[in-house]
């Protein structure tokens, strides 16, 4: 086209350009067939086709209750903007526990009080789920605490090292850990 | 700059607008207008998705009537959330947790509260969502880049959409006396069939670019924590809201029922078409459906022990703003008014992706007979000018 008379001297670059831009589509073309074993894998965690999550911590004592616990991802927290990181964790109350509990919570750290008992779980009592804020500066000995609370007003606790409900945090944070 | 000039500039920014990525274009409209019609492709495919009643004059049942059927039917199933597609030939859907841990939407029939079967394991209406919507790449921090990747394309779609509208001088006529030329070779053929959708469907190409666009500047907004929402956050229940039982049993909650009709009060009017119940002791059940304007929701948040309404959202409670900005989704996707929209949505997404198709073949064929004619002036001036690849060759070498 009459684009072409105003440039006499073609660059490199732009006789590279000529060449493969076409290519382009090609290239754009191949981004969702690379990404479509994730998309699958994504959708049949979330569906609980594989399970609780992608990493199965194991099956927790509560006081009189307990709970199998388990990584959403086997990966270290997620940015979520101006909440800081997020770990997400999936939990299946014991039959026993289904109709007594009130609410479950995850916390890393021990909790003052029920108040402060951290995030509480969403969903159903077969799955549920819910997202704990990691502070960067978290220690790589800190502890996550379950709080359960029944519906008669009582409350149970249990932690477990955070090394055992998630090594990739740990390995997240002494990669990442230590900034104020 | 003198007209003609200009005219010319006009007619480059067009022809190369869709150019070189076209065949990525093309695909983001297929796809899309596939994702139009994805949920009744489902329904054609998958007879557990279809609401047929047992008999002509079968009501429909209540919402606690729907709950109890499937109660009996699978004593531990246990439902999330309810909703009532826009269309009577669909089945119910029906958000469900397994005591297996599966978490996943059945259908059930409307008529008799039967649960029909399983959405199948490969959901056809997100995945064409996420191919047409974020080329599936994931969302890990925000917006993906597949999201950016496809929303950028509303402004070229837009500029071609002007400059087309520039080049295509007084397009007006073209209503008035519309030309289709089957017996003039393809090029005639190409050039007539371009002209006559592009004009036909400069309001469904406004309607796309612009909220294709809209799409863009949303995951710029978020991505960068600027919010223009004037909802309110809703804050769990307090701990004194939420009854304590000593013989630990999860207290009593009001039917859902009650809850529409409570709702009711607050929002005339309201066909509740979607139920969500609590995720936990502590959060609320939501009750929403559309109100006099199509494109958005109501809904109002409730305690689902004593049925006080925490919260409600309302048409008139959207700003100016927002009432532009939330109605952009449901004008780019067309799922605003049952299957007539739809199938017009689905028809004009067929005649956009067969411009960008036919813009192509215009393209290559008046480039290959640029083409020819470069080729046949520089065999007359073989002799004298050294060889320099020339830039329409490759143009046309797709």
């Amino acid at each position: 086209m009459s684009k072409s008379t105003t440039a006499p001297q073609p660059s490199r670059l732009s006789v590279l350009w000529h060449k493969w831009r076409f290519h382009l589509n090609i290239l754009l073309l191949l981004i969702p067939l690379g990404f479509m074993p994730k998309y699958f894998s994504e959708a049949a965690l979330f569906r609980g086709d594989t399970g609780l999550g992608e990493r199965e911590i194991g099956e927790i004592q509560v006081g009189p209750w307990s709970l199998r616990l388990a990584e959403l991802r086997d990966e270290g927290p997620r940015a979520d903007g101006p909440a800081g990181y997020l770990k997400s964790f999936n939990a299946a109350l014991c039959d026993a526990c289904i109709e007594p509990v009130k609410a479950t919570y995850l916390r890393i750290g021990k909790p003052r009080s029920l108040r402060a008992a951290g995030v509480i779980f969403f969903g159903t009592p077969y799955r549920m789920g819910a997202s704990v804020p990691v502070p960067e500066k978290t220690k790589t000995d800190a502890e996550l605490w379950i709080t359960m609370e029944g519906w008669d007003g009582s409350m149970h606790q249990a932690s477990i090292p955070l090394s055992q409900a998630s090594p990739a945090t740990i390995a997240w944070l002494n990669k990442h850990g230590g900034k104020p | 700059m003198s007209k003609k000039s200009r005219s010319k500039l006009w007619f480059l920014v067009h022809s190369w607008l869709a150019l070189p990525i076209w065949f990525f274009v093309l695909i983001v409209c297929v796809t899309g207008t596939l994702a139009v019609v994805s949920q009744e492709i489902v329904w054609l495919a998958n007879p557990q998705m279809r609401a047929s009643p047992p008999s002509d004059d079968a009501p429909l049942l209540s919402y606690d009537q729907i709950l109890a059927a499937m109660k009996k039917a699978e004593p531990h199933t246990l439902v999330q959330a309810i909703s009532r597609p826009d269309e009577s030939h669909f089945a119910l859907d029906v958000d469900v947790s397994y005591p297996d841990g599966r978490s996943l939407t059945v259908y059930v029939n409307p008529y008799s509260g039967v649960i029909q079967g399983v959405a199948p394991q490969f959901n056809f209406k997100a995945f064409t969502r996420a191919l047409h919507g974020w080329w599936l790449v994931p969302f890990t921090n925000g917006y993906s880049w597949g999201w950016y990747l496809v929303s950028f394309l509303g402004l070229p779609l837009l500029v071609s959409l002007i400059t087309g509208l520039v080049v295509y001088k007084k397009f007006w006529k073209g209503f008035l006396r519309p030309t289709l030329r089957i017996r003039h070779g393809a090029r005639i053929f190409w050039g007539d069939f371009h002209r006559l959708s592009g004009i036909w469907s400069i309001w469904f190409i406004a309607v796309i670019s612009i909220t294709g666009t809209w799409f863009l500047i949303q995951a710029l907004l978020f991505d960068n924590q600027v919010s223009i929402s004037s909802a309110p956050i809703i804050p769990s229940m307090a701990r004194e809201a939420v009854p304590l039982s000593p013989d630990g049993t999860p207290p009593a909650q009001i039917d859902i029922d009650r809850a529409i009709e409570i709702a009711l009060q607050k929002i005339p009017g309201l066909e509740a078409s979607f139920i969500s119940l609590p995720g936990n002791a502590y959060s609320h059940m939501d009750v929403g459906g559309r109100g006099w304007y199509p494109l958005m929701f109501q809904t109002a948040t409730i305690n689902p022990y004593n049925g006080e309404v925490a919260a409600t959202r309302l048409i008139s409670d959207r700003s100016a703003l927002e009432f532009v900005t939330e109605s952009m989704r449901p004008l780019h996707t067309g799922d605003f008014g049952g299957l007539w929209i739809k199938l017009i949505w689905f028809f004009f997404g067929l005649v956009l992706s067969m411009m960008v198709l036919s813009g192509l073949l215009i393209w290559t064929k008046r480039t290959a007979l640029a083409t020819a004619n470069a080729l046949k002036r520089s065999k007359k001036k073989e002799h004298s000018a050294s060889a320099q690849p020339s830039r329409e060759t490759s143009e046309a070498s797709l």
